[in-house]
């Protein structure tokens, strides 16, 4: 890692609807820094995909900053810094236009940032990383002409057109088919590997995390509960919410089922205390009462707290058991 | 054989041609068994879903046999053939939303199957089966008179299957049941519709492209590619040691968790599906098979033993089951 391109710091986003605060992100910091693979994993309405909003300054924070290389993002410096941040989006289909060439869905970014220099030249180049090759052989062909998996190889010749720094992706490969997925995560990979691009990747894929991610940031009803390298937290989950979650993915089977009743709860009805008590298996065994954590999992909200190594967990009981 | 499939062949009638959507797919089902079908968008596993309830459109061209307890499916008149679906077998779609009407409340949607099948059953009657089947799926009764707005995605998955059961079915086909569902509220479904199986001894297809998901559903697991089964067997030996070089890249492209092998090694399969409308010739796969021979491109290999309880189609399969019957 040659330096943090990103820091998110303490970010609060909130949705007004009939006068009710949803906050969808209630309070996130993280980081991204060259060359690194960071995977943010939750379930859906966790507010991973607000999270990745504010980061691309589409939705502004209440509370809390987003910097980028130390600069706070917004403002005047948008514009650049929408050029050095690029995202790449879940359903590759909806992403191009139908009725243009794949040529000039690439090179739409250029002109859009009025990027000097041989045009053709550089759409050649961005299509041939992405493994687009003969690159000229895709110029004059529109969408419905390729496959998913090239499709959202086009869309990622369009970010890297712009020579980015940081690529965020949500979902990049939720759309497309099993032995194509595994194609499109090399790409993204080898892309971070060899170029130095920070990636955030925004998923519920816990399989793909542990196929790209250096880093994973898990989170839940708008906070993060458990932060740390990847092989820490997919093979030591320490947050019962991780260990539910790993418990389900057909990847990782060789742990009991956990599943948790319940619906993902409202971000506008968020619980006092821990948020995720009122589901926490710890709860219900009445192993938080044996730890006599219970009363401050009922009242007392928490942030992360450092267990070992980079390892950060968001968890009262977790905590107790440490001391 | 309660299900039993005999070479059935679908073909869609376009203005350009034939297309072949299934070309030859064979397999028998006992209530109370439960067959994962895997493989990739285009592989022709939703129509062979949608061809065992004769439910394709009409410009679809079916040859072969679907014999429900020994009767001919495509052999039926109309009115048995309705009066068999919903009472002998039933499906369950992918999008609950799109599926359910929206200006009805769900009770009435459960409801009317059961009065079209059921003439002699009075409304009280019916509205007992309603709150019993909603709670069967974990709902409780008095939802029934909600709209489907008001459930989560979950529940009205769960909606979905209080339905396809009205009628005490006993066979249910579920085509990408828990794709929009996230991996908790997935979970929940998929234990259900386990209890179901085994509570109602129901014979269950379940169709989908996440072959780790059948894993943990099915006992057996049938693979297709390009219109055909390509290896079936049981669900473990199929994930954990596939014979056939597609289904391995399809079980290597959802890694296990833990296995450092696949840790930073994301794996895939280069090339994509073959157009089902100019098919390469010999085996299907071989221009994208990591394990390709001359000989491939010159037969076109059928489903073969491989193994106890196992076939596949490869002209590798016949040398594994050697090599394997020497360890």
């Amino acid at each position: 890692m040659t330096g943090v391109l990103l820091e998110v710091d303490d970010v609060h986003v909130q949705y007004r609807q009939h006068g009710i605060v949803a906050r969808a992100v209630d309070g996130v910091s993280l980081d991204v820094g060259a060359g690194e693979v960071v995977a943010l994993v939750g379930e859906s309405g966790c507010g991973k995909t607000t999270l990745a909003r504010s980061i691309m300054g589409l939705a502004k924070p209440v509370s809390g900053k987003v910097r980028f290389t130390g600069e706070v993002v917004g403002g005047r410096r948008l514009r650049a810094y929408r050029r050095k941040v690029q995202m790449i989006f879940q359903d590759p289909t909806g992403a191009l236009n139908p009725r243009h060439t794949i040529y000039e869905a690439v090179a739409e970014g250029l002109r859009v940032h009025r990027i000097r220099g041989d045009e053709p030249a550089l759409v050649a180049a961005a299509l041939a990383r992405c493994g687009l090759r003969p690159p000229e052989r895709f110029f004059t062909r529109y969408p419905h002409e390729v496959s998913g998996g090239q499709r959202q190889r086009v869309v990622i010749a369009g970010a890297m057109a712009l020579d980015p720094q940081l690529l965020v992706a949500d979902e990049p490969v939720a759309s497309l088919d099993a032995s194509v997925r595994g194609e499109i995560l090399k790409l993204l990979r080898d892309l971070v590997d060899q170029q130095g691009l920070g990636l955030l990747v925004i998923t519920h894929d816990l399989g793909l995390a542990w196929n790209i991610a250096d880093r994973i940031a898990v989170m839940y009803l708008g906070r993060i509960v458990e932060l740390g390298p990847c092989e820490q937290i997919l093979e030591h989950p320490r947050h019962p919410y991780t260990k539910a979650l790993l418990s389900v993915v057909p990847e990782a089977k060789q742990m009991e089922q956990q599943i948790l009743v319940g619906e993902t709860p409202d971000p506008k009805l968020i619980p006092a205390g821990c948020r995720f008590h009122p589901r926490c298996p710890l709860v219900q065994s009445g192993e938080a009462e044996r730890l006599g954590v219970l009363g401050r999992c009922q009242t007392e909200d928490l942030g992360l707290v450092d267990a070992a190594q980079g390892h950060a967990v968001a968890c009262h009981a977790v905590s107790a058991q440490q001391h | 054989m309660d299900l039993s499939v005999r070479d059935l062949h679908v073909t869609y009638r376009t203005r350009t041609g034939g297309v072949p959507a299934v070309r030859g797919v064979s397999f028998d089902l006992t209530w109370g068994q439960s067959l994962g079908i895997a493989g990739e968008s285009g592989c022709g596993k939703s129509t062979l879903g949608a061809a065992l309830l004769r439910l394709l459109p009409k410009d679809a061209t079916v040859t072969g046999e679907v014999l429900l307890n020994g009767e001919d499916v495509y052999a039926m008149t109309f009115g048995r053939l309705r009066a068999v679906r919903w009472t002998e077998f039933a499906i369950v779609f992918q999008g609950a939303l799109h599926a359910l009407n929206p200006v009805r409340e769900i009770g009435w949607q459960i409801g009317e199957a059961i009065e079209l099948h059921d003439r002699d059953l009075g409304r009280k009657e019916i509205r007992a089966r309603i709150s019993e089947l909603l709670e069967q799926v974990g709902l409780p009764g008095r939802r029934a008179t909600d709209y489907p707005h008001q459930l989560s995605g979950g529940q009205r998955q769960r909606v979905m299957i209080a339905m396809a059961l009205a009628c005490r079915p006993h066979l249910l086909i579920a085509d990408e049941p828990t794709t929009a569902l996230d991996v908790m509220v997935q979970a929940q479904v998929l234990e259900l519709l386990q209890e179901l199986r085994v509570q109602q001894q129901l014979g269950m297809i379940f169709i989908t492209h996440d072959l780790s998901l059948l894993t943990y559903v099915c006992e057996r697991i049938a693979v297709m590619y390009a219109g055909r089964i390509v290896e079936e067997g049981p669900s473990d030996e199929v994930f954990e040691s596939p014979v056939h070089p597609y289904s391995a890249a399809l079980s290597a492209a959802f890694p296990t968790i833990g296995d450092h092998s696949s840790r930073m090694a994301p794996t895939g399969l280069a090339g994509d599906p073959p157009d089902p409308t100019d098919l390469p010739s010999g085996c299907s796969f071989s221009p994208r098979c990591p394990r390709v021979e001359a000989r491939c491109h010159e037969i076109d290999i059928e489903l073969q033993d491989a193994g106890p309880r196992r076939r596949a189609a490869c002209i590798h399969a016949a040398a594994g089951v050697e090599a394997g019957a020497e360890t």
